[in-house]
């Protein structure tokens, strides 16, 4: 991971302003099902935070991950992305929105019939199309990301990390202003999950403000950044530099 | 310009793509619109033919033979002729005289004795009249009995019940064929929407990364709008090319039977390019509507 790739790839760096980019007012979401995946979630993200979210499975990260592009609406409250008001928002601004974001999903996302170079170079002709120089960026962020070699391969005939980093690399070609990564590292191993912390703590350095759900205990207590915990949908810890578990606890 | 031109460039990649990618699904839409399309021609053409035949008939039914009274002078007659000859309306005017009448008569075996009968010639002269339009014979028959030298108690040939069922059997065959023209593109826009969601269902994963991803509708729709016009667009050359050739065969076959369906290229070729035209637009409102649901991400 090179710092020169930090510098082309990273929003450049901004004062921090005194909106926040993320900000969740008394949010709620009951899924159809009647499950209650949030409750009266508030919290405020700002410019160049570096954030880890973290809680049980099933506690809600996903679903918060949802709400912040739109892909769900919340059952109540209010969420704002850099000034607008998302929860309102009308349903043909929502592209320009998504575009802001670099999102890693959790389920990764890629399109099964596009060759791991497609695959990124869709997020870009997404963006902005006409974009020159197409071909360089996206063997540039794979080759950040160790897949140079896999440039055509289709995403059936990678590994479940190989996947992964595809996702990886789709999400940061664009250069978001926000990065949001659900669970990244999950099927990574222990180096590579560490190469992929550096390297969004160098496109954090560079202003771009980096929210990441994670389950990785060890990443979260070495990199010692913000920590925003819930538990079965609320909010119950909110640390400037926290670690995984509460101090004093053994489990979540 | 560069942005539009790359969102077309990576539309037409995609839809091409697509249409390989899906093949099946993809021939058996084509292959539908093209059975509608070939019915749509097949129904269009078949109406212009008999509606040329009828036109023949018309065109028979369009004169008018104006009585004038035998108090007449020539130069009253000729002055009416030129009158006539002058109007927009009319073709051409002919004069036949009192003999020339009893000549055309007396090929009727009846009529031959009743002339010999009396001794006397009772036709009338009369003003042979062709006008270009059967809707005009009656303001013809108005003008004729306003007319002094016009003969009082017969003043024309006019047939109004001849002539105005004559019409309406035309206009009804015409609202047929439009009507069967137009009830086959709704079905064949029904039959393309399903086709094209049934495509676009296994795609529809695809859909949703790509709106969750940051497209626009229209990024994601045009595509498969375009994989949709050359659906259509296929499908017409197919079948406005079996149209075209079924009409070719029809017209020399009914001309060998002496019923005289005369071959008008010239609505061929218009009728070629509006299939291919509606063919295009239909595949491409198909699709429209056939990717809309997925859209809702
Ligand atoms: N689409 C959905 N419809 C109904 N219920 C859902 C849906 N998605 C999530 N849930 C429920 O909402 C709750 C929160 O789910 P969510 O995916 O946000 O958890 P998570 O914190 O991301 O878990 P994990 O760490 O396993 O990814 C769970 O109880 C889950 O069963
Ligand atoms: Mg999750």
């Amino acid at each position: 991971m090179s710092v020169a790739f930090a510098e082309r790839f990273a929003m450049p760096a901004v004062v921090h302003g005194p909106r926040p980019v993320i900000s969740f007012h008394g949010v709620s979401k009951v899924y159809g099902n009647h499950v209650v995946a949030l409750r009266e979630v508030d919290l405020a993200i700002h410019q160049g935070d570096f954030c880890f979210l973290v809680g049980a499975s099933g506690a809600g990260k996903s679903t918060l991950v949802r709400l912040l592009i739109r892909e769900e609406t919340p059952s109540t409250g209010r969420i704002f992305v850099e000034g607008d008001e998302i929860t309102r928002m009308a349903r043909r601004k929502l592209p320009k929105l998504r575009r802001r974001f670099g999102i890693v999903f959790q389920d990764y996302k890629l399109l099964a019939n596009r060759t791991v170079a497609q695959n990124v170079a869709f997020a870009l002709q997404v963006t902005r199309p006409g974009q020159r120089h197409l071909r360089e960026k996206v063997e540039e962020v794979l080759w950040i990301v160790g897949l140079e070699d896999k440039l055509d391969k289709f995403p059936d005939e990678l590994s479940g990390g190989e996947q992964q980093r595809v996702a990886i690399a789709r999400a940061l070609v664009h250069r978001p202003h926000i990065f949001v990564a659900d669970e990244p590292t999950g099927n990574l191993d222990p180096d590579t999950s560490w190469g992929i912390v550096q390297l969004l703590l160098q496109i954090n350095h560079r202003g771009t403000t980096v929210l990441m759900a994670t389950h990785n205990r060890e990443i979260v207590d070495l990199v010692r950044r913000r920590v925003i915990a819930v538990e079965q949908g609320r909010v119950v810890r909110d640390e400037a530099q926290g670690s995984y578990l509460r101090p004093g606890d053994a489990t979540l | 310009m560069r942005r539009i031109g790359a969102s077309l460039w990576f539309a037409w990649h995609s839809a091409g793509q697509n249409f390989k990618r899906n093949l099946g699904v993809s021939l058996a839409g084509v292959f539908t619109m093209g059975l509608i399309i070939l019915l749509v021609g097949g129904a269009l053409l078949f109406t212009h033919s008999v509606d040329s035949i009828l036109q023949t008939q018309q065109n028979n039914a369009s004169k008018i033979k104006i009585y004038i009274s035998d108090s007449a002078s020539l130069a009253q007659i000729a002055d009416f002729q030129q009158r006539l000859k002058d109007d927009r309306r009319v073709i051409s005017v002919a004069f036949e005289t009192k003999d020339q009448a009893a000549k055309e008569a007396s090929s009727d075996p009846d009529i031959q004795q009743a002339l010999q009968t009396l001794g006397s010639n009772p036709l009338p002269a009369s003003l042979n009249l062709e006008v270009k339009q059967l809707t005009d014979l009656a303001a013809f028959d108005k003008l004729a009995k306003a007319t002094p030298i016009v003969d009082r108690t017969t003043a024309t040939d006019y047939n109004p019940d001849v002539i105005s069922k004559l019409h309406t059997v035309i206009n009804v065959i015409e609202g047929i064929g439009i009507v069967i023209a137009l009830i086959l593109f709704a079905i064949s826009l029904v039959i393309i929407m399903n086709t094209i969601r049934t495509a676009v269902y296994a795609r529809r994963t695809e859909i949703e990364i790509m709106k969750l991803v940051g497209a626009t509708d229209w990024f994601v729709r045009w595509p498969f709008i375009l994989e949709g016009m050359l659906g259509g667009i296929i499908a017409a050359i197919f079948s406005g090319g079996i149209v075209f050739a079924g009409y070719h065969l029809f017209v020399q076959s009914a001309q060998r039977s002496l019923l005289s369906v005369p071959f008008d290229g010239g609505y061929a070729v218009t009728l070629l390019v509006l299939l291919l035209g509606g063919g295009a637009l239909v595949g491409a409102f198909g699709s429209y509507l056939g990717v809309r649901r997925f859209l809702a991400v």
